[in-house]
């Protein structure tokens, strides 16, 4: 197929000389430094509703009626297995969850909730751990990897995610920055609410074809340690220790 | 839409929409649905008009520099670990599509919606190539049971009512339930395409964006059924235009919020997904290959004659919900993949002009489409272009010819003009009843479907003569 890639380029050489009156084609860095301009103008055009903080803007976003989830704070990752018992109670939901297979999760007590590695296309609840959070538009941020699987996020009926306080980004770009340059997972999920759908009439329906139910659980951050890295997501994200 | 609705006329695909009731009724819950909820979302959101400047500003640049984007993002994506293809045309990019699934002893494919895939007819083509395709965008999975083409590049199935889905899904499904509201049949659809996704040999998708600086792919959707279609089977296809490239991830954001905004009101779809290259070393899910499929499909000429603003099309839909001749006709009645005012520019490129050259007319120039565009393509401008191109090749009807020569001559000896007008408004006058016309010769293709209001007894030129004092 290379015949098609240089007939499409020098195509679009041709008509982008015409339109240039010559084939000087900008140098690499000129075009570089026009697409950091570029970037710098959309701080000014972004929606704003960062001033009660990252944490607060979050959790009102999430539970808005525009991304419909469900959260609730602990103050740390030692108790989210209680606030997972917590929500099964309240929901009615079996004491069998699909767990991440995310060290961090293993580490915890999940005594009284049966927890299984694997999980099936029907899983009625999945357990996860959230690389991060945005502000902004109430979003959960998820790498793909061996601790961090993507169907976890779309198989189960009710997914209740742990976050972290200081993960979270105040804006879209912020995450983007964060990451730029890093190697990329397979996939990069960010997810702002249960699954819906406005397929039929244009009326909202939730649970389409991944969760009908998410659940955040918001649990403070531990003392800073300047080395810390998301488990094993730190051989992707190295850098991401100077979130904000 | 069958192929003898696709063969009719224009006029009588309008003439068969509008005289559809239900369609009607369709129509109008799911735009104007829309359209309040797009206007929701945008007033609470000042920095729309800057931002809207900068969305139009990102897809400028790259479409400058396009070269030098698409060689990076291959470089990228290929460093990825993904196969790049090149397509210069529909049915090559289809052929590439195949022959993929072929290697991989593909049997049935699941797709994610993407209008580049209806665009280069790929259905079709996994059809003529026996290879099952499962449609698992709820919209989608409706059209594929209805033998419908899709009538909106949002929402596919759009001209069908809740109660036609409810008949559909009882006809097909294996277990409907009651279907008896909007959640029942979401639930009947989901329960009906679970397995489907694992039993898939390969996942298709399009793309929203391409990223220049990683070799990402990324998608949208409210429902998650694209990372269902795109981790579980062993390959994964993307096909995308060639015009889909943006910089760098930050730059898909600042797009992503005038995309989703536009597109359904939200501020960002549920599921934002970034697919960069098959699945790691200890992955536990992905694909074992990742194909991505760059589709010119007339795109190059679009950059050579005229079109470039027409490539920042970021295919929100936006211009189509607010689209007073969309609103009366829907989708299927344009004929082609994309209806609506971006289509009615699309298309004539595409299929060619002498095949579309109504749709340019189908068009009242009332600039909305251009107002609601969040990259500021100035429709209205495209859309007087292909009507210079239709005159100037002679593909306009003899009649219309013959009409614009006497109006020219008229124009030309004001004199006679402010005649052949006055005659006009007092015949007009004749058969006006309580100062509306419901009927008059000539004018049946205005007066069948809404009143004219009676023209003032006078023309302009003989009332302002009237008024004006005398020197």
């Amino acid at each position: 197929m290379s015949d098609a890639r240089s007939t499409i380029l020098s195509a679009i050489r041709a008509a982008l000389d015409r339109r240039r009156g010559g084939p000087a084609m900008a140098d690499e860095s000129s075009i570089a430094a026009e697409a950091a301009h570029l970037r710098t103008r959309a701080d000014a055009t972004r929606p704003d509703r960062l001033t009660g903080g990252a944490e607060n803007a979050f959790l009102e976003r999430l539970v808005s009626p525009a991304v419909a989830a469900t959260a609730e704070r602990v103050a740390s990752l030692r108790d989210f297995p209680a606030a997972v018992r917590r929500y099964l109670t309240a929901q009615g939901l079996a004491s069998s969850v699909a767990l991440q297979p995310h060290p961090d999760l293993f580490a915890l007590d999940w005594s009284g909730i049966q927890t299984h590695g694997q999980i099936g296309i029907d899983e009625p609840v999945a357990v996860g751990l959230a690389l991060g959070a945005i502000a902004e538009t109430g979003t959960l941020v998820f790498h793909s990897g061996p601790t961090s699987p993507t169907l976890f996020a779309f198989f189960p009926t009710h997914h209740i995610v742990a976050v972290e306080t200081g993960r979270i980004w105040n804006w879209l770009e912020d995450y983007a920055d964060a990451v730029a340059g890093c190697a990329q997972p397979r996939n990069v999920n960010l997810i702002t609410g249960a699954s819906g759908t406005t397929d039929i009439e244009g009326t909202l329906v939730r649970g389409a074809h991944g969760p009908g139910w998410l659940h955040v659980v918001l649990f403070a951050s531990a003392a800073p340690s300047p080395d810390r890295s998301v488990g094993s997501d730190a051989g992707h994200f190295a850098s991401l220790d100077n979130l904000k | 839409m069958s192929g003898a609705r696709q063969r009719l006329s224009f006029d009588a695909r309008v003439r068969d929409a509008l005289a559809d009731p239900l369609l009607k009724v369709a129509i109008d819950r799911t735009t104007g649905n829309a359209r309040a909820k797009r206007a929701a979302a945008m007033a609470a959101w000042p920095g729309f008009s800057a931002a809207r400047e900068l969305g139009r500003d990102i897809k400028d640049h790259v479409i400058a520099h396009l070269d030098h984007y698409l060689v990076q993002f291959e470089r990228n994506a290929r460093s990825s670990g993904a196969q790049v293809h090149w397509a210069r045309s529909g049915p090559e990019a289809c052929d590439i599509v195949v022959a993929i699934c072929r290697k991989a002893g593909a049997r049935t494919v699941t797709r994610s919606k993407s209008m580049l895939g209806e665009e280069i007819g790929l259905p079709h083509a996994l059809q003529e190539a026996a290879i099952e395709r499962v449609e698992t965008d709820l919209a989608e999975h409706i059209i594929q049971l209805a033998g419908d083409p899709p009538s909106h590049i949002i929402w596919p199935a759009l001209h069908k009512t809740r109660e036609q889905v409810a008949e559909l899904f009882h006809a097909h499904h294996h277990d409907p339930g009651t279907l008896d509201s909007i959640e029942a049949m979401v639930a009947s659809a989901r329960r009906e395409l679970r397995g489907r996704f694992l039993a898939a040999d390969v996942g298709i998708s399009g793309a929203n964006f391409l990223i220049a600086d990683t070799g990402a792919v990324c998608t949208v959707t409210n429902e998650g059924n694209a990372e269902l279609t795109t981790t579980p089977p062993r390959v994964h296809i993307v096909t995308a235009g060639i015009e889909k490239l943006v910089p760098s991830c930050a730059h898909a954001m600042a797009m992503l919020r005038l995309l989703v905004r536009s597109a359904t009101g939200a501020e960002l779809t549920q599921y934002t997904t970034f697919h960069c290259g098959p699945k790691r070393p200890g992955d536990l899910d992905g694909p074992a290959e990742f194909h991505i499929v760059l589709v010119d499909g007339g795109r190059t000429r679009m950059l050579a004659e005229g079109l470039a603003e027409m490539l920042r099309c970021i295919r929100c839909g936006a211009c189509l919900n607010h689209c007073v001749v969309y609103r009366q006709i829907g989708g299927h009645a344009y004929g082609a993949v994309y209806p609506g005012p971006m289509g009615s520019v699309l298309t004539p490129m595409l299929d060619g002009l002498p095949q579309s050259k109504d749709l340019p007319r189908a068009c009242t120039l009332n600039g909305q489409c251009q107002e609601v565009c969040p990259v500021a393509i100035p429709l209205p401008t495209l859309l007087r272009g292909w009507r210079d191109r239709i005159w100037s090749t002679g593909l306009e009807s003899v009649t219309v010819r013959q009409g614009f020569a006497v109006w020219r001559f008229l124009a030309l000896h004001p004199a006679l003009y402010r005649q052949a007008s006055a005659m006009a408004v007092w015949m007009m006058a004749w058969f006006a009843r309580g100062g509306w016309i419901a009927r008059m010769p000539l004018a049946g293709g205005w007066t069948r479907y809404r009143d004219m209001p009676r023209p003032p007894r006078r023309t302009f030129i003989a009332q302002y003569r009237r008024r004006m004092p005398r020197p």
